[in-house]
C-alpha cells in the first residue's frame, strides 16, 4: 500500500494538475475582481471557490480508480446522464439566457449537458475500444453516431447550440483516431465547406438571433445593433487591455455593466482586460500546454480505450477553449459555451476536473497492462 | 467470428496509426492557438489606443459645469446684471419611454413639491418637443431637493441637477434694449459653419450665450470657461459611489462696466414710463466722448423672462408675446428706429450754409413764411420778417429754412448731410444697428429705380407701336420725377422729406454741435476687466477704443451762432422753453415729424415728438435725445422729459437737494404738467405755431 502510494505520488500528473489549479484559481481571482468591484454580487466567487474545490475532490477520486472500471461503467452513466437530460423538459428545468439546460434541485442548480458530455464521451470510448477494426466500418460509424446524436438531439432541444456541438467535436475528433477511412474524413470535410457555402447566404438574410450573432462577427453591417453590442464591449474590453493591462480590479468594461454575462463565459475578456496581452497570451498557452499535456497522454497510452478517452477530453477542451475565446475576440460568433476550469459555473469546472481526473488516472496507470 | 476479426486487428498497428492522427490534432491545436494569439496582438498591441478611448467614452461621462457669466456694472460700479448659482432638476429623455412619464411624474411631484398637474402639462408639451431636449422639471432647486436628486442618482438615472447660473437682471427693464438678453444657443447657430457660436468654435447644445444688446456684443468678453466634472458611471448610465475622477472649476466670465449711469438711466426710465403712446426712445450721452449714460426704448421688456424663464410654458408664452406685440417691444428704436428729424435738422442745414458762405454771421436775414413752389404753396407756422439765423433758430422758423435750403442747393446740402454721417451707422457697441436713410437726391432715385426699371423692360418686349409710345412717354416722365426739385430741397432743409434718422445718430450729432465739431462713436462699454476667455486666454484690462471718430468742419464764430441759438430756444422765449433748467444752461432744438398726413387723426398718426439738447452751454458735458412718438409737437411732450432728466442730473452732479415736486412728473406726464414753478418752463404751447 504505501508503495502503491509511493508509486501513486511519483507518477502523478502535478504538471498538469498545477496547470489546471493555476487556470481555476485565475478564474476565481477575476470572478472577485469583476463582480465586487462596482457591483454588490458577492455571491460568484465564493461559488465558484467550492466549485473548484469540489472538482478537486472528484479529480483525486477518479485518479484512485482505474479508468477501465470507470470506463465500463459508462452504458450505465451514459443512461444517467440522458435522464438527467431528459428531466430538463420537466418541471425541475429552468430556462436561463433563453437555454433550458438547467436543472434546479432546490437550493442546488447545474447543468446536465456538462456531464452528459463526459459521460457520452467515455461511452464513445468504450464502444470505440471493443471494436477491434481498422478502419472502421459503416455500422461501428452509425452506431457511434447513433451514441452521439441521442444526448446531442436532447442538449440541442433545449436550445444550446454552443453545447450540442461540443458533443460533435469529441464525436469528429474520436471516430478519426479509431480509424475512419481518410475518404471518409475528406467527404466530411467538404460537406462542410459545402454547409458553409449554403448556409451563408441564408443567415445574411434570416433575422432569427442566431442568425444575429452570426452576422455581428461576419457582416456587422447587416447585423443588428443590440445584437453587436456584447461582441463590441467585448472587443473594447480585449482590446483596452493593452500589452500590461489595467490591473487586478482595474476592469471598467466588466465590472461597470459594459459587458453582460462577464462572469461566467464573457471571463476571458475581463481577464485580458485586467492582463493585458501578457496575462491573456500565458492564460492561452497554459490550455494548449493542458491540451499538449493531454495528447501526450493519449499517445502514451498502451490500449485504444485509453486513448480515445484522452484524446475525446483534448478535443472537448480544445473545442470549449476555441469557440469560448473566440467568440469573446470576435472570431466567432456568441454561443454559451463556458471556458473550462475559468468561467464561473460549478457544473463545468467538476466536469472539466473529472475529464482531468480521467486523464491523470490514464497516466497512471500507462505501463501496467 | 469474433475471434477472426480480433486476429486480423494488430492492437500496436493500431495504436501507431492513432497516434499518428492525434499528431494532426496536435498541430490543429497549435495552429487554432496561434491564430488566436495573433488575434489577441491585434486588439491588445496593435489597435489598443482605439479600443482604450472607447472604454474611457463608456466609463467616463463629462458633466460640464458652466461658468458664470461676468457681472455687469455701471459706470460707477453699481451692479446691473449678475449671475447667480442655481440649479435645474433635469429629466433626461434618452431612455425614458413615454409610457414611463407619469411614474416619474409622480415620484417628483411627491419628492420634489411639485405640482403633478403641472408636471403633467409641461411632460404632455415635452411630447411633442425635440427629442434631444431634456426637461426641466424643476428651476431654482431647494438643497433639499438637490440632496434627494443625488441620492436616488442610483435608481433614477434619468433625473439629474444640472448647475444653471441664472443671469439677473437687477432692475428689470431698465436699460433693457442695451444690456441685452441671454439664451441658449440655438441649433442653427451651431449648424452655422463659421458662425460665432457653431461647433467649430466650441459651443454645443445647452451653451448660454448673449442673444441681444450687450450681452451680445461683449459675449466674448462676459463668458467665462466651463468647467467640468469627470465622473464613472456603468452602462446603465448610473453615477458609480465616490464616481467622481476630476473636477475643473469653471472661470466665470469678465466683469464689464458700462458707460451707462444708473441714476441717469433711472431718470430717463421715468420720463420715458409718461410716454403717452407707451412708445419712444431717450439716450443720454458726454459729447465729449461718446459714453452713453443712458438708453430707453418704450415699449420694454424684461430680460429676466429670457434667462430665466424660456424654458417653462409661461415664460415660453410670454417670449412669444414679445415677439408678436405690433409695438415692437423687442426692438431698440434708440438705434434700429428710423424716423424724420423734423426741426432738430435745421441745424445741420444752418452749420451747411454758414460754411458754405450762403449766409455769413452778420449778414444772415432770409424772408421767413409761406412760400410758393411750383404750384404749391408751402406753409411756415412762423412769419417772423426777415429773422437772422439766430432767431430763425430760436423760433424755429420753417419759412426761413426753406429758402435758406433753395439758396444753399442740393450740391452743398448733401455734402453736409455727408459729412455727418447720417445714412450711415454710427458703430455703437450694439448688434443690429440700422443705417437710416439720408435726405439726398440718390434716395429719391433708388426710390424711382424699380418702376423705371420695370417700364424700360416692358419697353424691350412690347411691339405695338402706341403701347411703346406710351411706355417711353413714361419713363420720361418718372425720369423727370425722380428728379430733385425745389420743393424736395426745402423739405429737406428743415427735416423732413426723405429722411429716417435713428436717434442715436441725432445724438451724435448734437454732441459734435455741442463740441464744435468732434463726432465721437457713442459707446455702451467702459472697460472690461481683466480676466481669461472661454478658451483660456488671458486678457489684460481693456477700455473702449474710439477708432471711427471724426471731425466736421466747424469754424469757433459758426459754433457759437449755433449754441446760441440753441441756447435761445431753451432760454429766450424759444420753442424749447420747458428744458430749462435753473443754472445748467440747457441748449436744445425741437422737432416735430410729420407721421401722416394732416387730415388723418388717430394715435398712430400724431406726430413724432422730438427734443435734442446739450447742457451747459459752455462746457457740455451731457447731451441727449428725447423722440415720443405719436405724441405730438417736440417742445411740448419731449422737452419737458428732456429737463427733468437734466434737472435731476444738474441737481446730483452739483450736490443740490433733489427738486421737491419730483414725484409730479411720475403722474399724468410732463405734458399735462403746464405749471412748473419758478417759470423755469413755459407754458407749453406758449409757442405752438413755431415748432415746426
Amino acid at each position: 500500500m504505501f508503495n502503491a502510494n509511493r508509486r501513486y505520488m511519483a507518477d502523478f500528473d502535478w504538471a498538469l494538475l498545477s496547470l489546471a489549479v493555476g487556470l481555476a484559481a485565475f478564474g476565481v481571482l477575476e470572478i472577485w475582481s469583476v463582480t465586487t468591484t462596482h457591483g454588490t454580487a458577492t455571491g460568484f466567487w465564493r461559488k465558484q471557490l467550492v466549485g473548484v474545490g469540489i472538482g478537486l475532490v472528484v479529480m483525486f477520486l477518479t485518479t484512485r480508480f482505474d479508468y477501465r472500471r470507470v470506463v465500463n461503467a459508462a452504458p450505465y452513466l451514459y443512461g444517467v446522464g440522458i435522464a438527467l437530460l431528459l428531466l430538463v423538459f420537466t418541471p425541475l428545468g429552468k430556462v436561463v439566457n433563453g437555454n433550458r439546460s438547467w436543472l434546479e434541485l432546490g437550493s442546488f442548480s447545474f447543468q446536465p449537458s456538462e456531464m452528459a458530455k463526459i459521460f457520452t464521451l467515455m461511452l464513445l470510448a468504450y464502444y470505440l475500444a471493443g471494436v477491434r477494426k481498422r478502419p472502421l466500418d459503416l455500422r461501428t460509424v452509425v452506431v457511434t453516431v447513433g451514441i452521439w446524436a441521442l444526448p446531442t438531439v436532447l442538449v440541442f432541444l433545449e436550445n444550446d447550440t454552443g453545447s450540442a456541438l461540443s458533443y460533435t467535436s469529441f464525436l469528429a475528433a474520436m471516430l478519426f483516431l479509431a480509424g475512419v477511412r481518410w475518404s471518409w474524413v475528406a467527404a466530411a470535410l467538404v460537406a462542410v465547406v459545402i454547409a458553409v457555402i449554403v448556409a451563408a447566404p441564408r443567415i445574411k438574410n434570416c433575422e432569427s438571433y442566431k442568425c444575429e450573432r452570426v452576422k455581428s462577427v461576419y457582416w456587422p453591417d447587416l447585423a443588428q445593433k443590440r445584437f453587436r453590442y456584447q461582441n463590441e464591449q467585448a472587443e473594447i474590453a480585449v482590446g483596452s487591455g493593452a500589452v500590461l493591462g489595467k490591473g487586478p480590479r482595474g476592469s471598467t468594461q466588466g465590472s461597470l455593466g459594459f459587458l453582460p454575462e462577464v462572469h461566467n463565459d464573457f471571463i476571458f475578456a475581463v481577464a485580458s482586460e485586467e492582463w493585458g496581452f501578457i496575462g491573456s497570451s500565458l492564460s492561452l498557452t497554459t490550455y494548449l500546454i493542458i491540451i499538449a499535456r493531454l495528447i501526450q497522454i493519449a499517445r502514451r497510452s498502451r490500449e485504444r480505450v485509453g486513448l480515445l478517452l484522452v484524446a475525446g477530453l483534448a478535443a472537448l477542451l480544445l473545442y470549449h477553449v476555441t469557440v469560448n475565446v473566440g467568440m469573446v475576440l470576435r472570431l466567432l460568433p456568441i454561443m454559451g459555451i463556458p471556458l473550462p476550469l475559468m468561467s464561473s459555473g460549478s457544473t463545468s469546472v467538476v466536469a472539466t476536473c473529472f475529464g482531468l481526473g480521467l486523464a491523470i488516472s490514464v497516466r497512471l496507470r500507462r505501463f501496467v497492462n | 467470428m469474433a475471434s477472426d476479426k480480433n486476429q486480423s486487428f494488430d492492437s500496436t498497428e493500431d495504436l501507431r496509426q492513432a497516434g499518428l492522427r492525434l499528431q494532426i490534432i496536435y498541430y490543429l491545436a497549435i495552429v487554432i492557438f496561434a491564430a488566436l494569439i495573433a488575434r489577441l496582438w491585434y486588439l491588445q498591441v496593435i489597435n489598443s489606443q482605439g479600443f482604450k478611448d472607447r472604454a474611457e467614452a463608456n466609463r467616463i461621462r463629462v458633466i460640464p459645469i458652466p461658468a458664470q457669466r461676468g457681472t455687469i456694472f455701471d459706470r460707477k460700479g453699481r451692479v446691473l446684471v449678475t449671475s447667480k448659482a442655481s440649479f435645474n432638476i433635469i429629466l433626461s429623455r434618452e431612455g425614458v419611454k413615454d409610457s414611463e412619464l407619469p411614474q416619474i411624474a409622480d415620484l417628483l411631484a411627491e419628492h420634489l413639491e411639485i405640482d403633478r398637474q403641472w408636471l403633467a402639462k409641461r411632460f404632455e408639451d415635452a411630447k411633442y418637443g425635440a427629442q434631444y431636449e431634456s426637461i426641466v422639471v424643476k428651476e431654482l432647486a431647494s438643497e433639499s431637493d438637490i440632496a434627494w436628486v443625488n441620492a436616488h442618482g442610483y435608481e433614477y438615472p434619468m433625473i439629474t441637477a444640472e448647475e444653471a447660473p441664472q443671469r439677473l437682471y437687477l432692475y428689470g427693464q431698465l436699460a433693457a434694449h442695451a444690456l441685452g438678453y441671454v439664451g441658449e444657443v440655438s441649433p442653427e447657430e451651431l449648424k452655422k459653419p463659421k458662425g460665432p457660436f457653431s461647433k467649430d468654435n466650441g459651443y454645443k447644445l445647452g451653451d448660454i450665450i448673449g442673444k441681444f444688446g450687450i450681452e451680445s456684443k461683449y459675449n466674448d468678453i462676459l463668458t467665462g470657461k466651463d468647467g467640468e466634472r469627470r465622473v464613472l458611471v456603468d452602462s446603465r448610465g448610473r453615477i458609480q459611489l465616490n464616481g467622481e475622477i476630476e473636477r475643473i472649476k469653471p472661470v466665470p466670465g469678465r466683469d464689464l462696466y458700462t458707460t451707462l449711469d444708473l441714476d441717469v438711466q433711472k431718470a430717463a426710465e421715468a420720463q420715458a414710463d409718461t410716454m403717452p403712446a407707451g412708445r419712444g426712445a431717450v439716450a443720454m450721452m458726454d459729447p465729449n466722448n461718446g459714453e452713453i449714460l443712458a438708453m430707453v426704448s418704450r415699449p420694454a421688456f424684461d430680460p429676466n423672462i429670457f434667462s430665466q424663464r424660456a424654458k417653462t410654458p409661461e415664460g415660453k408664452e410670454e417670449i412669444r408675446e414679445l415677439y408678436e406685440d405690433p409695438d415692437k417691444p423687442l426692438y431698440n428704436r434708440v438705434i434700429q428706429g428710423g424716423f424724420p428729424p423734423g426741426s432738430t435738422w435745421k441745424l445741420l442745414t444752418a452749420v451747411a450754409a454758414l460754411n458754405e458762405g450762403t449766409i455769413t454771421p452778420e449778414n444772415s436775414r432770409i424772408q421767413d413764411g409761406d412760400i410758393q413752389v411750383g404750384n404749391y404753396l408751402q406753409h411756415s407756422l412762423s412769419h417772423l420778417g426777415q429773422p437772422t439765423i439766430h432767431d430763425a433758430i430760436v423760433h424755429s422758423a420753417d419759412g426761413y429754412f426753406y429758402r435758406l435750403g433753395l439758396k444753399l442747393g442740393v450740391e452743398k446740402f448733401e455734402n453736409w448731410v455727408k459729412l455727418f454721417h447720417f445714412g450711415q451707422r454710427t458703430g455703437i457697441d450694439l448688434p443690429n444697428e440700422r443705417a437710416g436713410i439720408p435726405p439726398v437726391r440718390q434716395t429719391k432715385l433708388r426710390e424711382f429705380e424699380v418702376p423705371i426699371k420695370k417700364a424700360e423692360k416692358q419697353l424691350e418686349e412690347a411691339t405695338d407701336k402706341t403701347f411703346r409710345a406710351q411706355l417711353e412717354f413714361r419713363i420720361k416722365q418718372l425720369r423727370h420725377e425722380a428728379e430733385w426739385t425745389d420743393f424736395d430741397m426745402i423739405n429737406s432743409a428743415f427735416g423732413q422729406g426723405r429722411n429716417a434718422s435713428t436717434p442715436i445718430q441725432l445724438l451724435r450729432y448734437v454732441g459734435a454741435l455741442a463740441n464744435g465739431g468732434h463726432l465721437h462713436t457713442p459707446h455702451l462699454l467702459l472697460r472690461a476687466v481683466a480676466g481669461i476667455d472661454r478658451n483660456g486666454e488671458e486678457h489684460t484690462e481693456a477700455s473702449y477704443k474710439d477708432e471711427n471718430a471724426f471731425d466736421v468742419p466747424m469754424s469757433d464764430t459758426i459754433h457759437k451762432i449755433v449754441v446760441d441759438g440753441m441756447y435761445g430756444v431753451v432760454n429766450e422765449g424759444g420753442t424749447g422753453g420747458g428744458a430749462r433748467v435753473e443754472g445748467f444752461d440747457v441748449c436744445g432744438k425741437t422737432g416735430t415729424a410729420q407721421v401722416a398726413s394732416k387730415d388723418k387723426s388717430g394715435k398712430k398718426t400724431n406726430d413724432h415728438a422730438w427734443f435734442i439738447s446739450f447742457a451747459p452751454r459752455d462746457k457740455p458735458e451731457i447731451c441727449s435725445v428725447v423722440l415720443t412718438e405719436n405724441a405730438g409737437r417736440g417742445g411740448r411732450e419731449s422737452a419737458p422729459r428732456t429737463q427733468a432728466i437734466l434737472e435731476d442730473y444738474y441737481r446730483r452732479t452739483r450736490g443740490l437737494p433733489p427738486k421737491p415736486e419730483e414725484a409730479q412728473a411720475e403722474n399724468g406726464g410732463p405734458g399735462t404738467a403746464p405749471g412748473n414753478p419758478g417759470g423755469k418752463t413755459r407754458p407749453p404751447g406758449a409757442k405752438p405755431q413755431a415748432q415746426n
